[in-house]
């Protein structure tokens, strides 16, 4: 009996070598027997030929392609062995787009930020050649008093200050200075010449050299926030009836009242100003201190009239 | 130069757009709205002021003065306030207080304590109305007339407040007296006297006690004061005018003169504590020869001379603020003289 033909599915598939082994030995039995099936094998054959003679150079190109893979993975394990600080901070501030609690990522932002201006300060901090006293030799003298001031031809418009309150001028040297570093401040001299100190001319500080060894470098006590014990109280109760008074003084003072109070105001002021120069001149002079200390409670007393003055009024009304 | 130039533009473009990123994200972080906690308030603006109602004037129709009189506790307490007018307060031997208003308000008495033994008002308001006749609350309570006359038992303790008047109190306990203009003259005053007025002086005669006498713009004349119990301070201060000070034998002065002269003549008790200041004037005190203190002086643009030589003499080095201390006798009491600009001397008596 003859056997049923092949489909040509199953012809197919014996060609491309996809069919098990035992259905390869019976396909090639049924070909051996079966005329119809052995030209229809042959047709496929000749198809598979003409299919695979076309598609040729398709095909080649697949070994091409998968270098080109090869070549741009190559390329980007180089690019990232060559990627700089920036290039990574640009990955990570991007990464940021991706988190979705708000609050983090402006914290993080902010800490960059922090650090990019920390990094800029530190760099310009390392520029020590803004320092005067940091470059003064270890022996000799940073901060000398001046008993004569008019010798000197040179003198500073933004002398060096010093923080310290207990600590005598003339304690103060270099390395004093250096090892202290919490409570030394130095700031970028500019030399003004006495014979032409209308016009402060500013130096670049980077160019400041010691060139005279015999100039004296006048160090005037700190100028700014220091006060003697004591005082600071003084100035925050004046400010704050100060503030008080000026509030109120055009409707509580009469005119002849109003004239004697700024009169009185205008000389307590000018005590105030000539003591208190005259104490950071010198500050053992105790009879500058105590008119100061003085002149602070007579200034508080005269504010005060004028705030209970305002009281009593309001009280009567 | 030009490939270095390159070279940094991509790095500087990288810069600029982190910083930009970051800023956004600043910004974004900023819009974050956070409740500020309500426990921490602070205040900026000082509070406006207080819109007060005028209150009503309850005028003495008639031609007589308004007089009234009610009996007191020995030691009553009374308080008044005076829109205009002159007042005297005068201690007299009744327990009794009277109070005369010639052209002017009305007059009545408001009780606020009663003395629980004798059931007699210890504390006692003397108002420019009649309370019980007119009970409306926008009445005027100062007192306000042409003369204003209250008698009170010696004993009492006067508490007054006055716009424009010229005060006079004498011959009672202890007086607290306030004005906005005028003088005060306060005599035989037994147990204290704080007086205060802001343009006028203050005169204060034969008194005992604590006194704290302040002139804005006006003298202070004190003579005969002395302490009616140990620890007693005697105060004095005026911004303009002139301190003069005759016989005052509290222990610890503080007398003070913003623009004007103090002149003190008396005695220094033993362990006292006597301190004198003035920004623009002199200080002249007048003692007796024997007397006995340290001097600590310092001085502005001044000088300081002396009739009773000083012993132990030091002086601060030549500036224009000199420092000075010495010793008159033992030393027994202490002085402290400052001036700013002006002389300090000391006369022998």
């Amino acid at each position: 009996m003859k056997e049923k033909c092949i489909e040509i599915g199953t012809i197919q598939a014996f060609l491309d070598g996809e069919l098990a082994p035992d259905i390869v030995e019976k396909v090639t039995h049924h070909i051996v027997i079966c005329d119809s099936c052995a030209i229809s094998l042959a047709q496929a054959q000749e198809e598979s030929a003409f299919a695979f003679s076309a598609l040729e150079q398709e095909f080649n190109t697949l070994v091409p392609t998968n270098r080109l893979w090869v070549k741009i993975n190559d390329s980007i394990e180089k690019q990232g062995k060559r990627k700089s600080v920036w290039h990574s901070a640009f990955a990570f501030v991007s990464s940021f787009q991706n988190i979705s609690n708000q609050t983090i990522a402006a914290f993080a932002s902010l800490l960059i930020l922090v650090g990019l201006f920390t990094s800029v300060l530190i760099l310009r901090n390392n520029d020590n050649s803004d320092y005067v006293a940091e470059k003064m030799p270890d022996k000799q003298s940073a901060v000398k008093q001046i008993s004569n001031p008019e010798t000197t031809n040179r003198s500073f418009v933004n002398p060096p200050q010093f923080l310290p309150e207990n600590k005598g001028v003339e304690n103060l040297s270099a390395v004093n200075l250096r090892n202290d570093k919490k409570e030394f401040r130095a700031v970028k001299p500019t030399f003004i010449s006495k014979e032409n100190n209308s016009l402060p001319v500013k130096t670049n500080s980077r160019n400041t050299k010691i060139e005279n060894p015999k100039v004296s470098w006048e160090v005037k006590p700190r100028t700014t926030n220091e006060n003697l014990a004591g005082e600071e109280s003084y100035i925050k109760t004046i400010a704050t009836l100060t503030e008080t008074v000026n509030s109120r003084k055009d409707e509580v003072l009469k005119p002849s009242a109003r004239f004697a109070f700024e009169k009185d105001l205008a000389i307590v002021d000018d005590a105030i100003k000539k003591m208190k120069s005259e104490v950071k001149k010198n500050p053992k002079n105790e009879g500058a201190k105590q008119v100061l200390f003085s002149s602070y409670q007579n200034k508080i007393g005269l504010l005060n009239s004028v705030a209970e003055k305002t009281e009593l009024m309001a009280s009567l009304q | 130069m030009i490939l270095r130039l390159k070279k940094y533009k991509k790095r500087f473009s990288l810069f600029i757009v982190t910083s930009f990123i970051c800023l956004n994200a600043a910004f974004a972080a900023a819009q974050i709205t956070v409740e500020p906690n309500p426990k921490v308030l602070i205040r900026t603006k000082i509070k406006p002021n207080k819109v007060w109602k005028a209150k009503k004037k309850i005028e003495n129709e008639s031609s007589i003065p308004a007089e009234k009189s009610i009996a007191v506790d020995a030691n009553v307490n009374v308080s008044l306030c005076v829109e205009t007018g002159n007042l005297k307060i005068n201690g007299w031997e009744r327990n009794e207080v009277r109070a005369l208003v010639t052209q002017g308000s009305q007059v009545g008495f408001k009780v606020s304590q009663k003395n629980k033994q004798s059931n007699k008002p210890e504390w006692i308001w003397v108002l420019g109305f009649d309370p019980s006749k007119i009970t409306e609350s926008g009445a005027d309570e100062c007192l306000s007339g042409g003369e204003i006359e209250i008698d009170v038992p010696r004993n009492a303790t006067i508490n007054v407040k006055s716009r424009e008047s010229e005060t006079t109190i004498g011959s009672i306990g202890k007086v607290t007296v306030e004005n906005v203009g005028g003088d005060i003259f306060l005599n035989h005053i037994a147990r204290g006297i704080e007086a205060t007025t802001h343009q006028g002086d203050v005169m204060v005669g034969n008194s005992s006690g604590a006194m704290t006498l302040q002139s804005t713009t006006g003298n202070i004349v004190v003579f005969d004061a002395s302490p009616s119990e140990i620890g007693d301070i005697f105060k004095a201060k005026t911004n303009n005018g002139a301190i003069i000070l005759k016989d005052i034998e509290q222990r610890q002065m503080d007398v003070g003169s913003n623009s004007g002269s103090i002149s003190f003549t008396g005695e220094f008790a033993d362990g006292g504590q006597y301190n004198f200041n003035t920004l623009n004037g002199s200080i002249t005190l007048s003692i007796p020869q024997n007397s006995s203190s340290k001097i600590s002086a310092s001085y502005g643009y001044g000088a300081f001379n002396s009739e009773i030589p000083l012993q132990n003499l030091v002086k601060s080095p030549a500036s224009k603020t000199q420092n000075l201390t010495g010793q008159i006798g033992k030393g027994d009491a202490t002085l402290n003289l400052t001036t700013y600009s002006g002389a300090l001397l000391i006369k022998k008596q």
